[in-house]
């Protein structure tokens, strides 16, 4: 349930079209919760984008190396490292300090704590918000 | 002031001349010539000074004046008998006359006579004033001490090296009957005073001074008191002793920690709650696409997240309710070993849904013990949730397995063991596992969980014990005593009192 694997869900119905999906983004979602990974994974999937997913900071960093995303979606309080710890992290590494980063997080006054973060947006979330955000943002 | 006089005398033209020299003498004076006359006089009003002839017409003169002196011993009565007759009227009257003359009266001896009648008076009239003083005085002194005694504080009255000289009813019962030992001993068992004493202040400075403390009893209750301190003067001027009223307000400050922790609570556990809210959205998401395309896969998968995501939040609600609104225990005899059977089904089902090994070995006749079976199953399940959280957050083991025991101690114990091969705790996190909010479980945790399970057991009178070694797992065991110990009962009879006991209960499964 953990980890990078993706959530197991039916394929096919909800991608679109193969041709258009070679070209798809990677958002890659950071959360320690997996109901909340396997619900943005999901909803992004179903939107035509391709995922990963990391439960913790630690994790994210390598996973992002290897995956390469496009986007990534950020909780930010979660054992072992701390989100802000974890963008720090991410910009010094130069191949990628450039992935946009959402933050989504139960935190009030989130918006502060990362201010690169190219969106900040709350739990629960609004999912048209979200995807435009994330349509707006994404490389 | 001039004081009355009632002169009987029989014979008019005696007691007309001598009238007029009593009043030069300063005396309002009345004359009555019978008994009967006398008596009118008594009857209006009652003189200060008798003067008397004995020797009344109809023989009435003798039993009169031993009437009257029986009724009002205290009002100077003087003899003026008729020539010859003053021994005999010695023998009737005796001591209980003030004074004695005879016919002719010599003014010199009627002025003596009427000095010391005055005198006596006077002496008189003083004495019934101090008594009264004094027993108003008795009576104030009384009221006073049974104020002293009843104030609803604790008092003490203190000399400069804070030695306690008085203490009233109330600190009595609570902090003991010695006068003599020293405030900081009795009040906080030190050894010596207490920095920023008040006591200490209004001897320096002769004011008011206050302060809020933390004190112990001699039953080893704390209470928060307030105290007040004044200073007493002696007739010098110098403060002798100092007073010190002290106000228990334990019920407030309890009720204010509540208050600041039920506060610190919602904030902190907002985040949580937000996180729940959102992985709902997530099933509600799932299920609402999933009905959308007929993909019952979709479907039952979104069922098992909902219905996971739901208990959750039933979970966190009752935590918060529980903190919330202490309610009183309801203790009854159970069976220890049908309690933990209805345990281990509960969550054996959660360990095997997640493929975590779950090994029971629940003596038969582990025997009774007198618990509240809702608070404490709720307890235990949560050490047993804690067991299969610690195996899911444990990466490295390939196989996770906990085993739930329990057995009879002994006679008077029963012992529950709850051990895991998990992920285990360091030692910060083992020490801080049963504070309020302290969580290691990132989103997931409340950090009340523990908190309350706790709270339950050591209201049980039980003791949990926990070993853990970080990467190896956890041993939690839980003893509780058969019966309720006199120390528990009490406890919690003040804790009813709180809080009022509630009735609202619900079987346990």
């Amino acid at each position: 349930m953990q980890g990078n694997a993706r959530v197991s869900l039916p394929p096919g119905k909800y991608h679109i079209k193969e041709k258009e999906r070679v070209m798809s983004k990677k958002i890659m979602v950071i959360d320690d919760d997996p109901a909340v990974v396997e619900y943005l994974t999901t909803l992004f999937e179903d939107n035509g984008y391709e995922t990963c997913s990391a439960k913790d900071a630690l994790e994210g960093i390598d996973i992002a190396k290897q995956e390469k995303p496009d986007l990534i979606t950020l909780d930010l309080e979660m054992p072992g490292e701390w989100g802000p710890r974890f963008y720090r992290k991410l910009t010094e590494d130069p191949a990628l300090k450039n992935i946009p980063v959402v933050v989504i997080s139960g935190l009030s006054g989130h918006q502060y704590a990362i201010n690169k973060a190219v969106a900040s947006i709350s739990k629960p979330f609004d999912r048209d918000e979200l995807l435009r955000v994330v349509k707006e943002n994404i490389l | 002031m001039a004081e009355d006089l009632l002169f009987i005398e029989p014979d008019e033209n005696l007691s007309a001349a001598l009238s007029v020299y009593i009043r030069r003498q300063q005396f309002d004076v009345r004359t009555a010539g019978t008994a009967d006359a006398a008596h009118e006089h008594l009857k209006n009003h009652i003189p200060d000074v008798v003067l008397a002839n004995p020797g009344l017409p109809d023989d009435e003169g003798t039993r009169f004046l031993l009437d009257f002196k029986s009724k009002h011993a205290e009002i100077p009565l003087i003899l003026l008998t008729d020539p010859g007759n003053l021994e005999s009227a010695m023998e009737v009257f005796g001591a209980k006359i003030d004074d004695y003359l005879q016919k002719p009266v010599k003014s010199i001896a009627l002025d003596i006579s009427l000095q010391h009648a005055r005198q006596n008076l006077r002496l008189a009239r003083k004495f019934s004033r101090y008594a009264r003083q004094l027993e108003d005085l008795h009576e104030a002194h009384n009221l006073y001490h049974q104020l002293f005694d009843e104030v609803p504080c604790y008092i003490s009255v203190q000399d400069r090296q804070f030695r306690l000289t008085a203490t009233n009813r109330l600190f009595k019962r609570d902090f003991g009957n010695e006068v003599g030992d020293f405030c900081y001993k009795i009040y906080k068992h030190r050894d010596a005073p207490c920095p920023e004493c008040p006591v200490a202040k209004t001897f320096e400075d002769g004011r008011r001074h206050q302060a809020e403390e933390v004190v112990t009893s001699r039953h080893g209750r704390q209470y928060n008191v307030m105290t007040w301190t004044a200073p007493i003067i002696n007739e010098h001027g110098e403060i002798s002793q100092v007073m010190e009223m002290a106000t228990n307000i334990t019920q407030v400050r309890r009720l204010q920690d509540h208050l600041t922790s039920l506060g610190l609570m919602l904030g902190s556990m907002s985040h949580g709650v937000k996180g729940m809210m959102t992985a709902l959205d997530g099933g509600v998401y799932q299920l609402e696409t999933g009905i959308r395309n007929g993909d019952a896969e979709r479907i039952q998968h979104s069922y098992e997240r909902i219905a996971d995501t739901s208990s959750r939040i039933r979970k966190m609600v009752l935590d918060i309710l529980y903190y919330a609104k202490s309610r009183g225990m309801q203790y009854q005899t159970t069976d220890a070993a049908r309690l933990a059977k209805s345990l281990a089904d509960a969550a054996g089902e959660m360990a095997g849904k997640q493929g975590v090994g779950f090994h029971t070995d629940i003596a038969a006749d582990a025997g009774e013990f007198e618990v509240d079976p809702d608070w404490f199953y709720q307890a235990v399940l949560n050490f047993l949730e804690n067991a299969v959280d610690a195996c899911l957050m444990d990466p490295d083991k390939p196989q996770h397995r906990i085993d739930f025991t329990v057995v009879s101690q002994d006679a008077d114990t029963v012992r529950l063991e709850i051990a895991d091969n998990g992920i285990g705790m360091d030692e910060e996190a083992r020490r801080k596992m049963f504070t309020l909010f302290f969580s290691s479980k990132g989103s997931k945790g409340t950090g009340l969980g523990m908190y309350i399970a706790n709270h339950i057991i050591a209201q049980h009178g039980g003791g949990i014990e926990v070993d853990s070694v970080y990467g190896r797992g956890t041993r939690v065991k839980i003893r509780v005593p058969r019966h309720r110990t006199e120390a528990a009962r009490a406890i919690d009879s003040l804790l009813d009192s709180n809080t009022g006991a509630e009735n609202g209960k619900k079987g346990f499964h």
